[in-house]
C-alpha cells in the first residue's frame, strides 16, 4: 500500500495539479489516493488516536484542498503547501477539542490490528502502541515535526518550510521530542523487549 | 579537547542533516564527553521509538464521503486531459504491480533496498555479493551476504562512520543500517573494523557474541565451529551475550564460545601460563580445576592483568572471590567509598568506580586512549 502511494505520488506533476485547479474530479481523486494515508495518519496522531475524528479531519482537509488548490501558485513545493494545510487543520481541531476535553485528556489509542500473543510480533505491536500513546501526549510543537519526519519522510528543511520556522528550530524541537519520548518510554530500553 | 557540547545537534547528526565537517566534529566531541554521550543514548532511543510509528491506512469509504460533499460522482468526461489522467492512473497501477513483483523476486536485500546499502570495494580477487561476483566495486544491501574465497578480499564502507576490511574465506551479512544502528553479521572468517563514531553505533553479530563498538579499531575472527576471537588495536569494544559482558581495551583480546558467550578479556602480552589458566576457567566447565587455575593466574598476574581479574570478580564463586579481590587491591586499592564488602557482593556502582581507577593501568600504550579518553577520565576522577 505504501509503495502504491509512493508510485502515485510520483505521478502528481504540474499537469495533475493544473487539472485539479480546473475542477477535474479524476485528477483530484488521483491526488487523494496519493496522500490519503499520510494525511489520515497525521490526523489520527494529532487528535489522540480517535479514528472517527481523524476521519472527519481528513475529509475536511481534502474538501478544503479541492477549493483552495486554485490558489496554489507554485511558489513552494506542492507537498509543503499541502502539509502546511494539514498541520493547520490538525492544530485547529486540537484547539477545538481542548474546549470540550479537560486538560491532558486524550482518547486512548486503538490498536489497528488484532494482536496475537506471538513473541516478537507481539512485542513490536506493544512498542508501536506505546509510541502512539506517547506521541499523543507530546505538545504539538514537538509532535508535529516528529510526524512530518517519520510519517511523511520530510527533510529538516522541508519541515521548516511547512512549519514556518528555521531548520535550527526543527532540529531543536525534534531533539526535545525524541528526548521526551525516550523518557516516557524508558522502560522499553531493553533489548529483550525488542527481540534483539 | 573539551569543545562546545553538541547535544542540540544529536538528532540532526543521526538523521544525516549535518555537514561532513560538523559530523566529524560531533563524533570527535562525543567520544570524549560523557554528558553528550548520555544524551546521545537517550535521543537514539527516542529515534528508535519514533521509527516504530506506523503509517495508518485511511478508511475505505473516505473518498465516497468526499465525493458526496463535492456533489456526487464525477461526470464522465471524454476530453484529452481526462484520458491522460486515466492513463496515468493505469500506468501507476501497472508500475506498482511490476515493481512489487521485482521487489518480491529480488527480496528486500537488493541493491535498491529502501533501507540502505553499503559500498563494497574489491581489494583482491573477485569477492561475491549474493551470487554476483564483483571485480571492482558493488553495493551490499540489507540481508545480502558478502563472501570472499581463498584469493579475494574486500573493503566495506560503513556509511560515513568507518571501514571494515574483509579477509580471505570470510562470510558477512549486512543486517541493519540506519541512523541509530549499523549491524553486520560475521558468520565465519576474519574482519578488521576501523570505526570513528560515537559508541554503540556499530555492532557485529557472531555465533557466540555481539561486538559493540565503543569508538575503536579491532579485528574479529570466527571459525567454522562459531568460536570467536577479538583483538582490539585502538579504543574499546564490548563483547556481549545476554547478561554476560566483556569490555576489551586496546592491546587486549577476548575469546568467545557458542552457548557460553564472551570469555574474560586479557592482554596479549600476558604470560602463557596466565592465559592457559584463564581458558580453563572460562571454558572448561570444571569447578574442581578452577581453584588451581585461579591460583596459577594470581601467581602470574601483573598490574595490567587487573583487567582480567576485575572481570573475574563477577565470574568466580563466592569462595574464590575474596582471593581475586585481594590480588587486585594489592596493585590498585579500591578508591574511597568502594568497600571490600560491597565488591564481594558485586555492587555494580562500586565495581564501576574501581574499574575507572584500574583503567589507568590498562590503556597506557594506546594512542587514542592517551589522546581522548585518559584526559577525560582524569578530569572526572577526584
Amino acid at each position: 500500500m505504501e509503495q502504491r502511494a509512493v508510485m502515485a505520488q510520483q505521478l502528481i506533476d504540474g499537469n495533475v495539479i493544473e487539472a485539479c485547479q480546473q475542477g477535474d474530479r479524476e485528477a483530484f481523486q488521483l491526488l487523494f489516493e496519493s496522500y490519503k494515508d499520510k494525511v489520515f495518519s497525521i490526523a489520527v496522531y494529532s487528535v489522540g488516536g480517535d479514528r472517527a475524528v481523524a476521519d472527519d479531519v481528513t475529509q475536511q482537509i481534502f474538501l478544503k484542498l479541492f477549493t483552495a488548490i486554485r490558489q496554489f501558485r507554485g511558489d513552494s513545493e506542492f507537498t509543503t503547501w499541502l502539509y502546511r494545510m494539514v498541520v493547520n487543520a490538525c492544530l485547529d481541531e486540537r484547539r477545538r477539542r481542548k474546549r470540550w476535553l479537560p486538560w491532558g485528556e486524550t482518547v486512548a489509542m486503538k490498536n489497528p490490528v488484532d494482536r496475537k500473543p506471538q513473541e516478537k510480533q507481539f512485542a513490536r505491536l506493544e512498542i508501536a502502541e506505546a509510541v502512539q500513546e506517547a506521541i499523543g501526549e507530546l505538545k504539538p510543537k514537538f509532535r508535529l515535526p516528529i510526524l512530518l519526519k517519520y510519517i511523511e519522510g520530510l527533510s529538516y528543511e522541508e519541515i521548516a518550510n511547512v512549519m514556518g520556522c528555521s531548520k535550527g528550530t526543527v532540529a531543536s524541537r525534534l531533539n526535545r521530542g525524541h528526548s521526551q519520548l525516550a523518557k516516557r518510554l524508558a522502560h522499553l530500553n531493553n533489548p529483550a523487549i525488542w527481540g534483539e | 579537547m573539551f569543545s562546545k557540547h553538541v547535544t542540540r545537534d544529536i538528532s540532526a547528526y543521526c538523521h544525516g542533516e549535518l555537514s561532513a565537517e560538523a559530523s566529524r566534529r560531533f563524533a570527535e566531541h562525543i567520544i570524549s564527553c560523557a554528558k553528550c554521550r548520555r544524551e546521545f543514548e537517550e535521543i537514539k532511543l527516542g529515534i528508535k521509538l519514533a521509527e516504530q510509528l506506523p503509517q495508518l491506512p485511511a478508511p475505505e469509504g473516505l473518498w465516497r464521503g468526499i465525493e458526496a460533499s463535492l456533489g456526487g460522482p464525477a461526470p464522465i468526461e471524454s476530453n484529452r486531459r481526462s484520458w491522460q489522467l486515466r492513463a496515468a492512473a493505469v500506468a501507476a497501477v501497472l508500475l506498482v504491480v511490476a515493481s512489487l513483483g521485482v521487489w518480491r523476486f529480488w527480496g528486500r536485500g537488493s541493491n535498491g533496498s529502501k533501507k540502505g546499502s553499503w559500498q563494497v570495494q574489491s581489494l583482491e580477487g573477485a569477492p561475491r555479493i549474493g551470487n554476483k561476483r564483483i571485480n571492482e566495486a558493488g553495493r551490499l544491501g540489507i540481508g545480502e551476504w558478502l563472501e570472499t574465497d581463498g584469493s579475494s578480499r574486500a573493503q566495506i564502507e560503513v556509511g560515513s562512520i568507518g571501514t571494515v576490511d574483509i579477509d580471505e574465506n570470510t562470510r558477512v551479512r549486512l543486517l541493519e543500517t540506519d541512523p541509530t544502528e549499523h549491524r553486520l553479521e560475521l558468520a565465519r572468517g576474519k574482519m578488521s573494523a576501523m570505526i570513528w563514531a560515537p559508541p554503540r553505533l556499530f555492532f557485529v553479530d557472531t555465533p557466540s557474541a555481539v561486538a559493540a563498538d565503543l569508538g575503536c579499531a579491532y579485528t574479529l575472527e570466527v571459525d567454522d565451529d562459531g568460536v570467536g576471537k577479538l583483538r582490539v588495536t585502538s579504543g574499546w569494544v564490548a563483547l556481549e551475550l545476554k547478561d554476560r559482558e566483556s569490555i576489551v581495551p586496546a592491546g587486549a583480546m577476548c575469546e568467545t564460545r557458542p552457548e557460553v558467550g564472551p570469555g574474560t578479556p586479557y592482554f596479549e602480552d600476558a604470560s602463557p601460563a596466565f592465559r592457559s589458566a584463564l581458558r580453563q576457567i572460562d571454558f572448561a566447565h570444571d569447578p574442581a580445576a578452577t581453584k588451581d587455575s585461579l591460583t596459577a593466574m594470581l601467581n602470574e598476574a601483573r598490574p595490567r592483568d587487573t583487567l582480567t581479574l576485575w572481570h573475574l570478580l563477577a565470574r568466580v564463586n563466592e569462595t574464590e572471590r575474596p582471593r581475586v579481590y585481594e590480588a587486585i587491591a594489592k596493585y590498585v586499592p579500591p578508591p574511597a567509598g568502594v568497600t571490600r564488602e560491597g565488591v564481594l557482593h558485586l555492587d555494580r556502582a562500586m565495581l564501576e568506580r574501581w574499574k575507572n581507577e584500574l583503567q589507568f593501568s590498562w590503556g597506557s600504550s594506546d594512542k587514542l586512549f592517551k589522546k581522548k579518553l585518559l584526559p577525560f577520565q582524569k578530569k572526572l576522577l577526584p
